[in-house]
């Protein structure tokens, strides 16, 4: 496989448990999935399905029990604790259910704290933030605090914040769950916009059908599989 | 610290508290700080106005005046060591009685010889060559003690006037009084003084072997740092002061402690959050307890300031304090440190935070 057809996410073999009392219930095993360049690939399930830790693992944020995680081609099964935290910081983006910005930032300095701890070039930090924030039409909005933000802008700056520093895999977590129905579409479209755009892999988590009207793929986690989930309802 | 300056102009009120308390220790350890160095000049100002570089006193004196012996023959063995200047010296309190009535003095009656290099003023040398008399401490003259004014000291008959007053300083808290080495021989031994003083002061060049000096004299020979240890109280003082000091210090540090584990637990999440957007454990660190840092400076700065005027205003009155800028600025340097060493406490807590928290998923 060349290096240009190398997906940016790779799940191989990927399983996940949690504690049930004295064992432990398998929430997935043997998950497989690719997710291409620019490709938005969607994920629903039932509530406790293991939506969430699927993302978790597939984000470097918890270390599988089987599988690997092969992130811009890089396998991470053996990296330690400090090498993950380096693969995240230059490779992936994730956005959270409920923006999970930082009180005492503003909508620009949560992208410039991203820069930062992305090593990004001090110079490039600010000007990237602007370029960021305006293309999700945020550019009016950049000296509020999250509390002066209405949910849909909060997610948009959390959006912005995720792809600070360009990322190759965006991962988001319920991103639509706490918005009205319009935001949501709204929303939705615009990481579907953005990931495409800029040439990302997304993988989404949702119970929530806005984004599934722009995704690319729909996969639906059940009994611990990942099967097509063209038809299913979120 | 991108984060925390912003968070600490942004939720300044959150710190208020934390920031109150250590500066509020900040200024009872500069008083106390003051106090200490207060009552160390005012135990010892007495020796240190002293020219002297050492004290050879009886074996086994640790330093008292009370508990040593030595002939006063014994300061011409001293003097011939080459550039040495030695003289006897005699030291006792006293009770001194008003003749006409007054109010009684309770004295430090230091007895020096006439020409000894102890009385370096020349209106010392003058009253120490004329009739017997007490030059004394210059706080008497402020306490209506007038010149011509006759005490007769306790436990003797022997009966003086005031001769003067001089800028003496005190001994163990009490204000020093200076007469001729015979009198102070005569109001402690009476007629049968056999050569007997507290100790010989010696002014020794550098590099003198005074441990074979001491060996040849059967002496102890001690340096004028290690002699105020022997002042009364002095070792108590300095010990009860040092573990008070010592006690706020350990309390800043678990207070700023207990606050920053508070804060950490409060910031789970976030600290979840930054790992998750690839913070390193050290980063975040470097946050959180600069953030503390920036605080505990900030309010010990305050609080030593306050503290200084205190102690500025307090050395106006008879309280035994000192403005040592040396001694404040430690104190304060130490409330720092410690007060960031207590925000290293939550060390673990902040390095075993997952980023999985970020998206509310177990570890």
């Amino acid at each position: 496989m060349s290096p240009t057809t190398t997906p940016p996410l790779s799940l191989r073999g990927l399983g996940a448990t949690v504690p049930d009392g004295r064992e432990e219930r398998v929430l997935f095993d043997g998950v497989d999935l690719d997710v291409a360049a620019g490709e938005v690939v969607v994920v629903t399930g039932p509530s406790g399905s293991g939506k969430s830790t699927l993302l978790a693992v597939a984000g470097l944020l918890r270390r599988p029990p089987t599988g690997e995680v092969v992130v811009a081609g890089q396998p991470t099964a053996s990296l330690s604790r400090r090498g993950r935290t380096a693969v995240r910081r230059q490779q992936i983006g994730i956005v959270y259910q409920s923006a999970n910005l930082l009180g005492p930032l503003t909508a620009r300095e949560q992208l410039e704290l991203a820069g930062r701890i992305r090593r990004m070039p001090r110079r490039q930090i600010g000007a990237e933030a602007d370029r960021l924030l305006g293309d999700l039409a945020l550019g009016d909005r950049s000296g509020q605090l999250p509390a002066e933000l209405s949910g849909g802008e909060r997610q948009r700056v959390g959006i912005a914040r995720a792809l600070m520093g360009d990322p190759s895999v965006l991962l988001a977590d319920e991103p639509t769950a706490s918005l009205d129905p319009a935001l949501a579409g709204e929303v939705a479209e615009l990481l579907a916009t953005e990931a495409r755009r800029r040439g990302v892999a997304a993988l989404i988590v949702t119970h929530d059908d806005a984004p599934l009207r722009h995704a690319d793929r729909h996969l639906h986690l059940v009994g611990g599989q990942l099967v097509d989930g063209t038809g299913v309802a979120s | 610290m991108f984060l925390a300056w912003r968070d600490l102009r942004r939720s300044w009120r959150r710190f208020v508290l934390v920031g109150a308390v250590v500066a509020l220790v900040a200024v009872l350890s500069t008083v106390l700080a003051g106090l200490a160095d207060g009552l160390v000049r005012d135990g010892t100002s007495g020796l240190r106005a002293l020219p002297y570089t050492h004290l050879a006193m009886s074996p086994g004196s640790e330093a008292v005046f009370s508990r040593s012996t030595v002939d006063q023959q014994a300061a011409t063995t001293f003097a011939e060591v080459p550039g040495a200047e030695a003289s006897p010296v005699g030291v006792s309190f006293v009770n001194a009685a008003a003749v006409d009535g007054g109010p009684s003095l309770d004295l430090a009656l230091f007895g020096v010889p006439p020409g000894s290099f102890l009385a370096d003023r020349p209106d010392a040398q003058a009253a120490l060559a004329g009739p017997p008399g007490l030059v004394l401490s210059s706080t008497f003259a402020d306490e209506g003690v007038e010149v011509g004014d006759e005490y007769r000291l306790g436990g003797s008959d022997v009966t003086l006037p005031v001769l003067g007053f001089t800028v003496a300083g005190s001994y163990g808290h009490v204000p020093i009084a200076f007469t001729t080495l015979s009198t102070w021989q005569s109001v402690n031994y009476g007629n049968d003084p056999r050569g007997r003083v507290s100790a010989i002061a010696l002014a020794l060049p550098a590099g003198t072997d005074t441990a074979a000096l001491a060996e040849a004299t059967d002496t102890d020979i001690i340096t004028k740092a290690r002699s105020y240890d022997g002042s009364p109280g002095f070792t108590a003082e300095t010990m009860t002061m040092t573990l008070i000091r010592g006690f706020l210090l350990v309390i800043s540090a678990l207070i700023v402690g207990a606050f920053f584990t508070v804060l950490a637990v409060q910031r789970t999440r976030q600290t979840g959050l930054l790992k998750a957007m690839g913070a390193s454990d050290a980063y975040v660190l470097r946050d959180g307890v600069g953030q503390m840092a920036v605080v505990v400076v900030a309010a010990t700065a305050v609080g030593t300031g306050v503290g200084a005027v205190m102690v500025a205003l307090l050395d106006r009155t008879a309280a035994p304090v000192e403005l040592s800028v040396g001694s404040i600025v430690g104190s304060a340097a130490l409330l720092v440190a410690t007060g960031v060493v207590g925000s290293l406490v939550s060390f673990r807590r902040i390095t075993t935070v997952e980023p999985a928290v970020a998206l509310g998923v177990e570890p």
